[in-house]
């Protein structure tokens, strides 16, 4: 047994990384032990600097301050460090007791005294200097040429290791499928793999994945993680956000290999790229993927300064592995980023043109409306028209209201109005655009006898139809009083016998006649009320019908009226309501506020309410934080379109540019739309905010970058995203490169090469294997950003295919596999095991894409926490295809995430996330064996493996390697089949439970396997789903 | 430190024991015992998801901590802070003075009076001390003499997203741990068969528009995600996907868990990967805890005295009343955090209402707790804490009449109180300008609270911390908080 000396030794040196005859090496072994215990009060940060003294430059290190020099190059006994690092004296001894740092290891104080004696040299932060392409190490003779593997091989054979053997071909399929896909194999894939016996089969079999469109799906979940992309707003009322064009975007860019500056740029800036098209302008959503509110209170200056902080501090670690927000109150404690830096990134941010709030609403503008080209011919042509129909009718109502305005605050009393809804033509709405035009026809011209306006509705025939009412979708209720009246005019010639009038509501109500009652029907004529004789021909007559005549009481919502003759021809105009309501203050026709507070009120509308986006997202905002220019434009809107008495008189131009207006609602409701960045005619000033605080903002700041960075080359004279992008993907940033393929790497492997991939910084780890990340990092640039390739080349590598089984000598050195030395074996993420369960059970819905879906979710899981006026309180669950979607597709909340995601460790999405946790804990053996989705799998599974052909052993052979690949051992084949025997037993014991084992799930069980046989091998199937090595990818 | 230690902390920690601060199973403890033996380590020494190494800090006087939050932010004028000297200025503008530009939501900034409205309820005097506690609060108030009240706790958030948020993490940004993470992280948990850190979400009663929770109050933020609070529903299953599918009873779970445990074991001695032991221990602890959760929340073998103390609602699921039960029932388990977080204290109008049918649901069940707690003599090692994420304001919030105001929120003072273990009973801390604006005695910050909250807890708030973003993380902040002495025993 190895004696506790010699285990400290190895561990030391383990910990460590460097044996006794390598040079200890700033970057690798000092720069994390001064940086941990010393930078922070003798590094950059002049405000927390203690007597003078830098540590983070050899200038500082080695000047003389009060007789002494810190650091005396080769010369331990002068240097003061040395000295202060080992002593005893608690006023002397470094790191002081009140800096709550443990003292410094004996295997740090080792290094530190090798570090001196070698010669004290400093380097630049590795991260930050130039990615140079290192030589590949050689090969020596007969080994793998493979460029990863040699500076692999290399790292272990200087410590005396060398290469675990490769894989098992069935479990190197398993772990590659899952790895690029997302999916098990399926048994065929298996067996036409384990089938080829050809050279380049596993080459071929990555060609094959990474051409699947899975691949896609697979990897946009790592992006998702680090971009927090989510389904919901994320604060507060925490209400549903329409992204998901974005997500899919994401998908297809990695399917179609997007380059990887292209991908860079089309987020960050795709609608500055000179002629963006439609799925640039998707991809620039990445913008607008920052938590947001409408709470009621806040205060916007404080809501901006966090938005333009959470875009900083997000696009620092996904593309530069920085942690920038340490720089939002002071300079960097550890990193070269200064404060003023930080908000000259944040200045980049200035210009976006959407608006602080969310206004609660699932599309906040600026939005791109995902058209085909005929969409878009006809909306540009509504974009070129609208304005002037809406200028020209806004000038008709300033005229009309300049003696008469509208009241800004309407008394409680009982008011009377007159309002005109149809003068000139039916009132479109958006959600009616593509239903058949209406019986009868608006003429206009001579010989058109009209009441007022320019046209009137010419009928026909025996017609019956409705006129109906709009107002911004707040039903119209029936008042004190409500009377309905219709202009007449029967052609002298051929009067209609009857006509009639009927209020349009929910439930019955009761028809108006004038003339012949059965000129319409016996059953009509029994039914309605008769009004008289017909009105003369030739002139218009006022017909009215009064509301609670007809059986609608006050209070009754209607929507508008039915008017209806019996034959011969007659012309119809002017149409309205008289109406006494109990309380202007109150009506909605009457008081701007009681019509917003009417469809705030109603949650269900404000999801998908058919206004123009702008006013639908300005009735979400609360009104104490609507500014002047907010207010206006609603007053503007309910003035021109909702306001009672102006009906009438405002018919004509109203009706002409709600035509157009309801069409570009029909398409901002039926169309595609996503959030979008747009660039404000003028940024928004940015100043550094004095200790982060948004309300103390000093100096201004233009666009920057940071200076310990190549410099930036903007294109005009203030640098914009664009700029910022092309930056970022520049071959001379040192990061990019670096900081993305790590996290691919991560993907692939598990762990990054450098293990911090969301700190690059000095407080971040060293690089395992420095020269191999420069060497992909040099590669990946120069191969165009190729994403598929840079993923080919780590998963054909020898590293990769090894065999995951730990030796237990090289889990005693190794325990975190940081040598790769052998293959990893990783318990597979939330999505992958959902995706894998209902993959084997056959119930997988290949459906690429499209809004998010609510599967299964345990109730009570956003009701007792959301609050009560979000549309995301309670969970609607979906049925049918939807349940069985991939994880991706699931309906993500922030503020109560999907409890079979979160379970195993899935981020909530609120923050950026560049790294998951792997946790094992029993909360998710509850969920694998409960779990309705996993259970229902798990009966599918076992349906699919009951109707396939085969002997029990053959079927639970084939079972088995459906979920790990491999055949079961002789044992593993015993221990199925006494499990499979036992639940038999049991089951044919209790035949009642065998069929409620079966009922579980909405998709339907098989009825044609007997219940008891089946409930147990959904029991083996659910075991199955379970076992360890199922859940893990070896 | 010994490099085996770390070696078997390393496993420990990591893989072993990390689950929701359960404990493993007979069966994994099989596995596991010879080869913590090899490595020098005996069963007595097997801390089931241990603290971490040097936790405690100090002893500590209390071993676990009842969380009660009342949130949307009760009234402090209303409640522990009387100012009788208000009632003269009925109606009455704010000076200008008192106000001093602070900043006030965009809910009231926009308000052309700040017309001062005195609580409308009788204060009377309590305990030794003679504490003033409002009569909202009859039940609390015969327990002054085992509170610790502090009048003057202040926060930097003024709404209810980012308040609640630096209340339950220690900052406004969202994606930190939540204190009872940090805790069940630092000094891991003494249950075997419970989660370390229990959230209840009861019912309320005031009629406003409830704000709403996030999980991010009891999240693990960087911390490992075994450290996230477990809620306890009171509906459906009380911890997530515990009960058996239907037609699934427990022999046949027994059966599958056998052949799972055989199987899997195969699988270690095939793969050599000690995860895969701490994979057959947490599927015994979930058959565990299919027992240990229903028997939690079974009130049958409660007694009738028992039940009285926490008022008539505590048959009902899902209560206040009930969840304060729970939660004793839960401290007497060793569960290491429990929080309650009761909503509906938001009244930005009809105050005086709605504050009464929030105490009615809270007021008894409160008193319950502690008198409970103190006869089965768990006071005196259980920490309770009863706080909202801000305070209101003095002025009315929309119209005030003779019998009706409403409250804005006011982060610049509110009233906490602090109970048990490690607490001075009948003292009030702290001491706010007669309007309850400004605080003008012992200021107490939110880091404050949560450093004299860990104190209580045997943790040097300094020293409990974790590396993320280039950061040692704590619960409590950058800015040196202090630890109120003045309170403790």
């Amino acid at each position: 047994m190895m004696s506790t000396r010699r285990f400290l030794f190895l561990w030391s040196l383990l910990s460590s990384g460097v044996f006794a005859d390598e040079k200890v090496t700033f970057n690798e072994h000092i720069r994390p032990i001064l940086a941990e215990n010393c930078f922070y009060c003798h590094g950059k940060d002049p405000n927390h600097r203690k007597a003078q003294r830098r540590l983070d430059m050899p200038e500082g290190a080695t000047a003389e301050t009060k007789g002494v020099r810190a650091i005396v190059p080769g010369d331990l006994e002068n240097s003061e460090l040395w000295r202060r690092i080992n002593s005893d004296d608690p006023d002397e001894v470094m790191p002081p007791a009140e800096s709550h740092k443990d003292p410094l290891k004996p295997e740090q104080r080792a290094l530190i005294k090798r570090w001196i004696e070698q010669g004290a040299a400093y380097q630049n932060h590795w991260a930050y200097e130039p990615v140079a392409r290192p030589a590949e190490p050689p090969v020596p003779a007969g080994a793998n040429p493979h460029p990863v593997d040699r500076f692999i091989a290399a790292t272990l054979a200087a410590r005396g290791l060398g290469f675990s053997p490769e894989a098992p071909r069935e479990v190197l399929l398993r772990r590659l499928t899952l790895d690029l896909t997302g999916l098990p194999p399926t048994l065929e894939e298996l067996e036409a793999f384990l089938a080829d016996r050809s050279p380049d089969a596993y080459d071929r079999a990555v060609t094959r994945l990474l051409a699947s469109p899975r691949y896609g799906e697979n990897f946009a979940r790592g992006w998702l993680d680090a971009v927090r992309y989510g389904d919901t707003h994320g604060l507060h009322l925490d209400n549903v956000r329409a992204i998901w064009p974005y997500r899919d975007w994401v998908v297809q860019a990695f399917n179609e290999n997007k380059r990887f500056d292209q991908f860079t740029i089309d987020q960050l800036a795709g609608d500055l790229v000179p002629g963006a098209r439609i799925d640039q302008l998707v991809a620039s959503g990445y913008n607008r993927l920052h938590l947001s509110t409408s709470e009621g209170g806040a205060i916007e200056a404080e809501a901006e300064a966090r938005n333009t902080a959470d875009r900083i501090d997000t696009t620092a670690a996904v593309w530069l592995g920085l942690t920038a927000g340490c720089a939002a109150c002071h300079d960097h404690k550890f990193d070269p980023l200064t404060q003023r830096e930080y908000y000259s990134m944040g200045a980049f941010f200035k210009g976006l043109a959407d608006h602080v709030w969310d206004g609660n609403i699932p599309r906040p503008g600026p939005l791109v409306l995902i058209t085909n080209a005929l969409q878009q011919k006809r909306l540009d042509v509504i974009t070129a028209a609208l304005p002037e129909r809406l200028a020209a009718l806004a000038a008709k109502a300033e005229r009309l209201t300049a003696k008469n305005p509208v009241p800004e605050k309407p008394e409680k009393k009982p008011i009377t109005y007159e309002v005109v809804w149809a003068e000139d033509g039916d009132v479109p709405t958006a959600t009616n655009i593509l239903q058949p035009a209406l019986a009868g026809e608006w003429r206009t011209g001579a010989g058109v006898p009209l009441v007022d306006g320019t046209r009137a509705l010419r009928l026909e025939g025996k017609v019956e139809r409705p006129v109906n009412f709009a107002t911004g979708e707040v039903p119209l209720k029936v008042g004190l009083l409500t009377r309905v009246f219709v202009n007449y005019n029967p052609d002298s010639a051929n009067p209609p016998k009857a006509v009639s009038l009927e209020f349009i509501a929910d439930g019955k109500t009761k028809r108006l006649i004038w003339g012949d009652p059965k000129a319409f029907s016996p059953e009509a004529a029994d039914s309605a009320m008769v009004a008289g004789a017909l009105p003369p021909a030739g002139v218009y007559t006022r017909l009215e019908i009064e509301a609670t005549d007809c059986g609608l009481a006050s209070g009754r919502a209607y929507t508008g009226v039915r008017i209806a003759q019996s034959g011969g021809a007659a012309w119809w105009d002017h149409i309205g309501t008289v109406a006494t309501s109990a309380s202007a203050a109150d009506d909605p026709l009457i008081s701007a506020e009681a019509w917003a507070k009417g469809i705030r009120n109603d949650v269900r509308a404000v999801q998908n309410l058919p206004l123009p986006n702008e006013i639908a997202y300005l009735l979400g905002v609360s009104i104490t934080q609507q500014d002047d220019e907010d207010k206006k434009r609603l007053a503007t809107f309910y003035r021109d379109f909702i306001y009672g008495p102006l009906r009438g008189p405002l018919e004509p131009e109203a009706h002409a540019a709600r035509q157009l207006q309801a069409e570009q609602i029909h398409y901002e409701l039926t169309l595609t739309a996503s959030l979008v960045a747009r660039e404000r005619a003028v940024p928004k000033p940015a100043h550094i905010l004095i200790r982060g605080q948004y309300d103390k903002p000093g100096e201004l700041v233009e666009p920057a970058t940071p200076a310990f960075l190549p410099p930036l080359k903007p294109r005009g004279l203030r640098a914009d995203r664009l700029d910022l992008a092309r930056w970022l993907v520049d071959p001379r940033n040192p990061l990019t490169a670096r900081v993305a393929l790590n996290r691919f790497w991560q993907q692939i492997f598990g762990a990054g090469l450098v293990r911090t991939p969301g700190d690059f910084g000095a407080q971040g780890d060293p690089p395992t294997h420095a020269e191999l990340l420069d060497w992909l990092a040099s590669e990946f640039v120069s191969s165009g950003w190729d994403v598929k390739r840079l993923v080919r080349l780590m998963v054909t590598s020898r590293t990769y295919r090894q065999d995951s089984r730990v030796p237990p000598a090289l889990l005693e050195v190794d325990p975190a596999n940081k040598l790769l030395a052998r293959g990893p074996r990783l318990r597979l993420d939330a999505e992958v095991l959902r995706d894998q369960a209902l993959a084997v059970s056959g119930l997988l819905q290949p459906t690429i894409g499209g809004p998010p879906v609510r599967p299964y979710q345990p109730g009570n899981v956003w009701e007792p926490v959301a609050y009560a006026g979000s549309n995301t309180r309670l969970y609607v669950q979906d049925h049918g295809a939807a349940l069985y979607r991939r994880s991706l597709y699931t309906f993500w909340k922030r503020t109560a995430p999907p409890p079979s995601m979160s379970t195993f460790d899935a981020p909530s999405r609120e923050t950026i996330c560049v790294l998951r946790t792997r946790t094992d804990t029993p909360l998710q053996a509850l969920a694998l064996m409960n779990d309705v989705q996993q259970f229902e799998a798990a009966r599918g599974f076992a349906e699919r493996i009951l109707t396939s052909a085969g002997t029990e052993d053959k079927r639970l052979t084939r079972a088995f390697r459906s979920v790990t690949g491999r055949m079961p051992t002789g044992q593993e084949q015993t221990l199925l089949n006494e499990a499979l025997a036992s639940q038999r037993a049991h089951f044919a014991a209790h035949p009642e439970a065998a069929k409620k084992v079966l009922a579980n799930g909405e998709s339907k069980a098989a009825d044609t396997l007997p219940p008891v046989e089946f409930a147990a091998w959904t029991m083996v199937a659910s075991l199955l789903l379970n076992l360890d090595e199922t859940v893990t990818r070896n | 430190m010994n490099p085996c230690h770390d070696y078997l902390n390393h496993l420990t920690r990591r893989q072993f024991f990390a689950g929701a601060g359960l404990a493993m199973g007979g069966l994994a403890l099989n596995f596991l015992a010879p080869r913590l033996r090899g490595a020098g380590v005996t069963s007595a020494d097997l801390r089931l998801h241990p603290a971490l190494p040097g936790f405690p800090h100090f002893a500590p006087k209390a071993k676990r901590i009842i969380y009660l939050h009342m949130n949307g932010g009760p009234s402090q004028l209303d409640t522990f802070d009387y100012k009788p000297g208000l009632k003269k200025f009925f109606d009455v503008e704010l000076p200008e003075s008192v106000r001093a530009g602070q900043r006030i939501t965009t809910m009231t900034s926009g308000q052309t009076r700040f017309p001062i409205a005195p609580s409308l309820f009788k204060f009377a005097q309590y305990g030794q001390n003679g504490t003033w506690v409002s009569e909202l609060l009859p039940h609390t108030a015969k327990m002054v003499d085992d509170l610790a009240i502090v009048r003057s706790v202040h926060t930097n958030a003024i709404n209810h997203d980012p308040a609640c948020t630096f209340l339950m993490t220690g900052s406004e940004i969202p994606g930190k741990a939540s204190l009872g993470s940090w805790l069940s992280y630092g000094l891991g948990s003494e249950n075997n068969n419970l989660p370390a850190f229990v959230v209840l979400t009861p019912k309320w009663s005031s009629k406003a528009v409830a704000q709403a929770l996030f999980t991010r109050m009891w999240s693990s933020g960087f911390l490992p995600s075994s450290h996230n609070g477990v809620a306890l529903r009171s509906q459906g299953d009380p911890v997530l996907f515990l009960e058996n599918p239907e037609g699934v009873d427990r022999s046949a779970r027994r059966a599958m868990l056998d052949s799972l445990a055989k199987l899997n074991q195969l699988g270690y001695e095939r793969q050599g990967d000690p995860e895969t032991l701490t994979r057959i221990a947490q599927y015994e602890m979930a058959f565990r805890m299919q027992t240990s959760v229903p028997d939690l929340t079974d009130f049958r073998n409660e007694s009738p005295a028992t039940l009285d103390l926490y008022g008539p609602e505590v048959n009902q699921p899902g209560t206040f009343a009930a969840s304060c039960l729970l939660a004793r029932r839960l401290a007497e388990r060793n569960v290491r955090v429990v929080q309650i977080l009761h909503r509906g204290w938001d009244q930005h109008g009809n105050l005086p209402g709605d504050h009464r049918l929030q105490c009615k649901d809270t007021d008894q069940a409160c008193a319950g707790l502690l008198t409970d707690l103190k006869q089965r003599g768990l006071l005196e090692d259980t920490l309770v804490v009863w706080a909202g994420e801000f305070g209101r304001t003095v002025y009315s919030q929309g119209t005030l009449t003779d019998t009706d105001y409403g409250r804005d929120h006011h982060p610049r003072c509110f009233s906490v109180w602090l109970a048990g273990g490690g607490v001075k009973g009948g003292v009030v801390y702290g001491e706010t300008d007669e309007f309850s604006y400004n605080i003008v005695r012992d200021p107490v910050s939110l880091f404050d609270l949560n450093a004299t909250i860990l104190h209580c807890l045997g943790v040097d708030h300094s020293r409990l911390k974790f590396k993320f973003q280039g950061l040692d993380q704590r619960l409590s902040g950058v800015e040196p908080a202090e630890v109120v002495k003045a309170i403790l025993a």
